[in-house]
C-alpha cells in the first residue's frame, strides 16, 4: 500500500513537471534568443545559455519603434475597459440575481445565445457604424463598448457567483431603508472582490493582448498599442528572431508581471463562482 | 402600471432607433465612400495654393525602407515647406486589410504603396488618378523619361499605378562560400548566364549536410542540411523568372486560356520543385514563414545562393555580408522579371497636385538619392541607367550595396532583358494568383507533379479568367 | 368580510406594484447590457444578414442584391476555398475539443492532488495564456522551424523522429492542434475550481469500501465533474471553431503581392473564420464573407444545441435548486 503511494506520488511529480518543462521552455527560449547575436541563432547544435550576451537587441529593439508612447496608449485602453467592464458587467450581474422581475431568467438565456456568435459576423457592421461616427482612429471603439454590458462571459461569471450570496443579507439591508444601489455597492460588491479580481484580469489580458480591433480601428501611429507595434516589428525585421524575440519578450514583460501579483486569486475566484454548467 | 410600462416601451423604442441610426450609418458610409469625391477636388483647386496642406503615405517595408522614407519626406517638406507629410508605415501582411479598414473609414491616404491584388480590384472601381492625365499636364516629365513596362495600366491609356521603383531578380551568392567549395563565381552577363544544370550542380556542390557531404556524396543525408546550395520564394514573382524564360505564361497571348500547364510552364516549375524533393540543395520554402529572410540566410551562411529581388541589396550592404550578384541561370532565354509593387495616387485625396509632386519627388532619385545608393530601389527614370554620372550617383556611391556584379547583371539585365510580372498585366489575379500558388504547395512538398497539379488548377480556373490589361479587348 | 376583501385587493396591487417596480429597476439595471445587445449584437446581425444576400465590396461604387449566389458559390465549389476551409476546421475542431477535455481533466486531477509546490504547478500550467496568442505563434513558429528550430534537435538528441511541424500540409494541423493544448489553462483552472468543490467525505467512503485513485476518478471526479465537463466542452468547441489568430500568425498571409500563403500549406490549416476574414480582406468580398460567417453562425448554433440536448443522457444533475 506504502509503496504504491510513494509510486504513484512519483508518477504525479513526473508528470507535473514534465507538462511544467513544457510550459514554461518557450518562455526560456523567448528570452534566450532574444539575447544572442544573429550568428549563434543558426547554429546547428543550439546553444542553450547564450556564449555572448547581447542586450544589444533589445536597444535595437526598442529604438527602432516607440514602444514607450505603445505603452502608454495600451494602458490607457486597458484601464479604461477594466473600469467599464467591472461597472456595467456586475450592475447587470446584480440586475440578474438580485431584483426579481418577471422573465428575467428567459432575457438572461437568450442573451447567453450570442456567446456562440462568432466575431467574424458582426466585425463588418462594427467597422461600418463606427465609421458613421467618425470615431476611427480614436480609441473609442476600443472602449465604448466595456460600458455596454462588459461583456456576456463576464455577466455570467459574476451571476455565478452573486447567485450564491444569501439573500438574507440582503433583505437585512433593505430593512434599513436600503435601496438597490445601496446594496449593490455596499454589500454585493465588497463580498465579491475575489471574482471581481478574476473579471479585471480577464479584461486586462483581452486588451492588452487584442490585436485584430486596434489593427482595424486604428491607423496613425502615435495612437498603436504594443500588440500592434510588434506586428509592424514583425511586418519589418520578417524573420531576425533575435530581434523578434527582444520585442516579444518586451511586450510580454507586463503580463507576466500582473500574473505573478494575481495569480492565487485566480483560481479561488474561478472556484468562487461556482461553475457547474 | 402605466408607470412601468412607459419607461419599457421607452427603452425598447431607444433600442430600435439605435440599431435603426446603425443600419442607416451603414448607407451612408456607403454612398461616402462611393462618391467619387469630384467636389472636394474642385474645391481644392480653387484655394490659394499655399494654404498649409498635409498628405498621407502609407507603406510597408523594412526599418532601412523606413529611415529612408522618413528623410525624403522631410528633405520634401524643406523644399515645400506648406506641405507635410505623414508616413504610416503598415505590415505588408495587413496591408490589404488595413487599406480596406481605412477606405471604409473614409479615411483613405492621399498617396501611397499599393498591392497589386487589391490594386487590381480597386482600379475597376475608379478608386485611382489615372496617371497618364497627370503626366500630359505636367511640364516636365513625359511618359518616355521612364521605363517602359512600369505602368499598372487598366487600358492602354490609363494607368492606375506606377512602379515604386525598378526591382527585378538576380543570383545573390555568398563569394567566400563559393571558394570553400572550390567553384567558379556565376556569370554576370546575360550572353553567359549558367544553364539550369550547371547551376543544379554547383547548387549540389554547395549543399552540406551535418557531417560534411555535399549533395554530390553517397553518404549525403538530406535529412540533416548545415547549408543550402540556394533558397528560393515560391510567390509569383521569382517562379515567373523561369516560366518566362522557359517560354510558358499565366495566359495565352489572346488573355481566354490559363497556359501555366503548358509543357513550357510546366517544365520550369516541376525544375524548381525538383531542386527541393530531388537534388535537395534548397529548403522547402514552405517553411518560409520560420525561416530566416533570405538575406539572413545568406548572411548566416544557412544558403550559398539565393534567388531574391534587388531590394535584398539593401539588408546585404547594411550588414556588410561578402557577397555578389550575378544573373539568373537560363532555361531558354536570359531574363529577369522586373516587379514591384505600385504606387498610386486616390481619387478621394483632397490635394491631388500635392500627391502628385510628393510622387515625382520620391520617384526622381534627386531627392531621395538615399532610397537608391542604399539598395532598397532602382530608379524608375531611365536617364539613370544611361547616364554615367547618374549612375555615379547611386550605384557607385555605395559599392556595399552594390557589388560588383551589380552593373551588369541587376541593372543592365534590367534595362536590356527586363520582362513585366505578370501583376502588370494579369486580370483579376488576386483570385487567379492564390488559388493557383496554393495548388502549387502540393508540387513543392513533392505529393503531385507540376503537371497535374496545374491541369486541375486550369480545370477549375477557367471561369475567372478575364484577360489581360496588356491586349486591347 | 368587506374589510379583507378590500385588504387582499390592497396587497394584491401593492404586490402587483412591487412587482412592477422590480421589472421596472431590474430592467434599469440590465440596461447597459440590453443596449449593448441591440446595439453590438443584433443590429450588426441584421446589417450581415442582409449583406450576405448582396456583392458589397468596401470601396465598390454600388451594391447591388445578388440573392442566394454567395451561398451557391460556396455549395458549388465555386468559391475554391470554402471546402479546403469546411474540411481544416471539421478536423481540427474534431480532434482538438476532445482531447483539451481529457487532457486538462487529466492535468486538473493531478493539480489537485495534495502535493508540494501546488500554487507553483497550476501558476505553471496557466503560464501560456497570460501572453498574447500572437506573440505565443511567434515563439512556437521559432521553436518549430524545421531546419533550425529546437524542437526537432531536442528530438534528435534524444533519437526520436523529428518532424516538419508547420511546414507542411500533413503536419500544419496536429501542430496547432498540440498547440491548442498548450494553450488549454483556462479549461484547466475551471476543472480545477470544480474539484475543489467535491466535498472529501465521498473519497473518504470510497477508500473505506477499498477503493484506489483509479475508482476516485471514475466512481467520484468525472461524474461530479460532468457539468463542468459539459461546460468546458461547449465553450470549447465554439472557441475552437472559431480558432484565427494561430493560423493567422503562422501560415498565412494577406497580401497577395507577397503571395502569402491563403491558410497553410496546401490549404491545410485555412480554418473557417480565416477563410472568412480572408474573403473580406484579401478579396474584399464582403458580401460573400457575410454569407460565410451566417453559415457559421447557423452551425454553431445547431451543435451547440445538439450539445444541450445530449447533455440529459450523461450529465450529472445535483438536482439543488436552492442557487435560484
Amino acid at each position: 500500500m506504502k509503496r504504491q503511494k510513494l509510486w504513484s506520488k512519483t508518477a504525479i511529480y513526473l508528470l507535473l513537471i514534465v507538462g511544467s518543462i513544457i510550459c514554461l521552455f518557450p518562455f526560456y527560449w523567448m528570452v534566450r534568443t532574444a539575447l544572442v547575436g544573429t550568428d549563434e541563432i543558426f547554429q546547428a547544435v543550439p546553444t542553450f545559455i547564450p556564449n555572448d550576451i547581447k542586450l544589444s537587441n533589445f536597444t535595437e529593439a526598442l529604438s527602432s519603434q516607440p514602444f514607450g508612447k505603445f505603452f502608454v496608449n495600451t494602458t490607457i485602453i486597458t484601464v479604461s475597459n477594466i473600469i467599464g467592464v467591472l461597472l456595467s458587467s456586475s450592475l447587470c450581474a446584480y440586475g440578474f440575481t438580485r431584483i426579481n422581475w418577471p422573465g428575467r431568467d428567459k432575457v438572461f438565456g437568450f442573451l447567453m445565445t450570442a456567446l456562440m456568435l462568432p466575431f467574424a459576423v458582426v466585425m463588418i457592421p462594427h467597422f461600418i457604424g463606427w465609421t458613421y461616427l467618425g470615431l476611427t482612429n480614436t480609441f473609442a471603439p476600443l472602449i465604448i463598448p466595456a460600458f455596454f454590458g462588459g461583456g456576456l462571459f463576464n455577466i455570467f461569471l459574476l451571476r455565478q457567483f452573486f447567485m450564491t450570496i444569501p439573500k438574507e443579507l440582503d433583505e437585512a439591508a433593505y430593512m434599513d431603508g436600503a435601496g438597490h444601489l445601496r446594496v449593490y455597492a455596499k454589500v454585493t460588491l465588497p463580498l465579491s472582490k475575489q471574482v471581481l479580481i478574476v473579471v479585471g484580469l480577464f479584461t486586462f489580458l483581452a486588451n492588452w493582448n487584442d490585436y485584430l480591433a486596434p489593427m482595424l480601428y486604428i491607423s496613425s501611429e502615435k495612437k498603436y498599442t504594443l500588440m500592434l507595434g510588434l506586428t509592424l516589428f514583425q511586418g519589418a525585421y520578417g524573420s531576425q528572431w533575435n530581434y523578434m524575440m527582444a520585442a516579444v519578450t518586451i511586450v510580454v514583460i507586463p503580463s507576466l508581471i500582473l500574473f505573478l501579483f494575481a495569480q492565487k486569486y485566480l483560481v479561488e475566484g474561478i472556484a468562487m463562482t461556482g461553475i457547474k454548467g | 402600471m402605466k408607470k412601468g410600462s412607459k419607461h419599457v416601451s421607452w427603452l425598447i423604442s431607444l433600442m430600435l432607433v439605435l440599431s435603426l441610426v446603425l443600419s442607416a450609418c451603414s448607407n451612408n458610409g456607403n454612398e461616402n465612400t462611393s462618391d467619387p469625391a469630384q467636389t472636394t477636388n474642385d474645391a481644392a483647386k480653387d484655394a490659394e495654393k499655399k494654404e498649409p496642406v498635409k498628405l498621407k503615405f502609407t507603406y510597408w517595408g523594412s526599418p532601412d525602407e523606413k529611415k529612408a522614407i522618413e528623410g525624403a519626406t522631410k528633405k520634401f517638406t524643406e523644399k515645400y515647406p506648406w506641405i507635410t507629410v505623414e508616413p504610416i508605415q503598415i505590415p505588408n501582411s495587413d496591408y490589404n486589410t488595413k487599406l480596406t479598414a481605412m477606405a471604409a473609414g473614409n479615411d483613405i491616404p492621399d498617396t501611397g504603396y499599393m498591392t497589386s491584388d487589391l490594386g487590381d480590384t480597386w482600379a475597376k472601381e475608379g478608386k485611382f488618378v489615372n496617371l497618364f492625365e497627370m503626366l500630359a499636364n505636367d511640364p516636365e516629365l513625359k511618359k518616355e523619361n521612364y521605363l517602359d513596362y512600369i505602368w499598372y495600366k487598366q487600358t492602354p491609356d490609363n494607368a492606375w499605378g506606377i512602379s515604386t521603383a525598378g526591382e527585378a531578380f538576380g543570383l545573390f551568392y555568398r563569394k567566400d562560400l563559393m571558394e570553400n567549395a572550390g567553384v567558379a563565381t556565376p556569370p554576370t552577363k546575360a550572353e553567359n548566364a549558367w544553364t539550369w544544370d550547371q547551376f543544379v550542380e554547383v547548387a549540389k556542390k554547395l549543399t552540406i549536410d551535418k557531417k560534411g557531404n555535399t549533395a554530390m556524396d553517397p553518404d549525403f543525408d538530406p535529412k540533416n542540411i548545415k547549408q543550402y546550395g540556394v533558397t528560393f520564394e515560391t510567390w509569383a514573382g521569382p517562379i515567373n523568372n523561369f516560366v518566362f524564360s522557359n517560354g510558358g505564361d499565366w495566359l495565352s497571348k489572346d488573355g481566354k486560356d490559363f497556359t501555366l500547364n503548358s509543357p513550357e510552364s510546366v517544365e520550369a516549375i516541376q525544375k524548381l520543385a525538383d531542386l527541393i524533393n530531388v537534388h535537395h540543395v534548397a529548403p522547402s520554402p514552405l517553411a518560409a514563414k520560420s525561416l530566416p529572410a533570405m538575406n539572413v540566410a545568406l548572411q548566416s551562411g544557412i544558403a550559398a545562393m539565393a534567388i531574391g529581388g534587388q531590394w535584398m541589396n539593401l539588408d546585404l550592404g547594411n550588414a556588410k555580408v561578402n557577397y555578389d550578384l550575378a544573373v539568373l541561370p537560363v532555361l531558354k532565354k536570359s531574363l529577369t522579371v522586373a516587379i514591384s509593387g505600385a504606387t498610386v495616387l486616390f481619387k478621394d485625396s483632397k490635394h491631388p497636385e500635392e500627391a502628385w509632386m510628393l510622387f515625382k519627388w520620391m520617384s526622381d532619385p534627386a531627392g531621395a538619392i538615399d532610397l537608391y545608393s542604399s539598395g532598397l530601389w532602382m530608379p524608375t527614370l531611365k536617364s539613370w541607367y544611361t547616364d554615367p554620372a547618374l549612375i555615379a550617383k547611386w550605384v557607385d556611391a555605395n559599392p556595399a550595396a552594390h557589388p560588383p556584379g551589380f552593373k551588369d547583371a541587376m541593372m543592365n539585365q534590367v534595362l536590356n532583358n527586363g520582362v513585366p510580372d505578370s501583376s502588370y498585366y494579369l486580370k483579376n489575379q488576386a483570385k487567379i494568383v492564390s488559388v493557383t500558388l496554393s495548388s502549387l504547395d502540393a508540387v513543392w512538398l513533392g505529393k503531385k507533379t507540376a503537371q497535374d497539379a496545374l491541369n486541375e488548377v486550369a480545370a477549375q480556373i477557367q471561369p475567372d479568367i478575364q484577360g489581360r490589361y496588356d491586349v486591347a479587348e | 368580510m368587506e374589510y379583507i376583501e378590500k385588504m387582499n385587493a390592497a396587497s394584491r396591487t401593492s404586490k402587483k406594484k412591487k412587482k412592477l417596480k422590480n421589472l421596472y429597476i431590474g430592467l434599469l439595471f440590465v440596461s447597459p447590457v440590453l443596449l449593448g445587445y441591440a446595439i453590438f449584437i443584433l443590429g450588426p446581425l441584421i446589417i450581415s444578414i442582409i449583406l450576405s444576400f448582396t456583392d458589397f465590396s468596401i470601396g465598390a461604387k454600388s451594391t447591388k442584391f445578388v440573392g442566394l449566389l454567395n451561398y451557391k458559390d460556396m455549395f458549388t465549389g465555386k468559391d475554391f476555398f470554402f471546402f479546403p476551409a469546411v474540411k481544416a476546421t471539421a478536423y481540427y475542431v474534431l480532434i482538438s475539443v476532445p482531447l483539451t477535455i481529457v487532457f486538462s481533466f487529466l492535468v486538473a486531477v493531478l493539480l489537485n492532488q495534495r502535493i508540494k509546490f501546488r500554487g507553483f504547478f497550476r501558476g505553471v500550467f496557466y503560464l501560456p495564456v497570460i501572453i498574447p496568442i500572437a506573440s505565443a505563434s511567434i515563439i512556437w513558429m521559432w521553436i518549430l522551424q524545421p531546419d533550425f528550430g529546437v524542437a526537432n534537435y531536442l528530438l534528435r538528441l534524444v533519437g526520436l523522429p523529428t518532424s516538419t511541424w508547420l511546414a507542411s500540409d500533413t503536419t500544419v494541423l496536429p501542430t496547432l492542434i498540440l498547440f491548442s493544448l498548450w494553450l488549454s489553462g483556462s479549461t484547466i483552472v475551471i476543472f480545477l475550481a470544480g474539484l475543489q468543490t467535491i466535498p472529501s467525505h465521498l473519497y473518504e467512503a470510497l477508500e473505506v469500501d477499498g477503493g484506489n485513485g483509479w475508482h476516485k476518478l471514475i466512481y467520484v471526479m468525472i461524474p461530479l465533474s460532468s457539468p463542468i465537463i459539459f461546460f468546458n466542452t461547449v465553450i470549447g468547441f465554439i472557441n475552437s471553431i472559431q480558432t484565427f489568430v494561430q493560423p493567422f500568425i503562422m501560415s498565412s498571409g494577406n497580401s497577395g503581392s507577397g503571395g502569402a500563403m491563403m491558410g497553410g500549406p496546401d490549404n491545410a490549416s485555412l480554418l473557417y473564420v480565416l477563410y472568412v476574414f480572408q474573403n473580406a480582406f484579401r478579396f474584399s468580398k464582403m458580401g460573400a464573407a457575410s454569407a460565410s460567417a451566417m453559415l457559421l453562425l447557423i452551425v454553431t448554433l445547431l451543435i451547440t444545441a445538439m450539445f444541450f440536448k445530449l447533455s440529459g443522457y450523461w450529465v450529472h444533475s445535483e438536482g439543488d435548486d436552492s442557487r435560484k
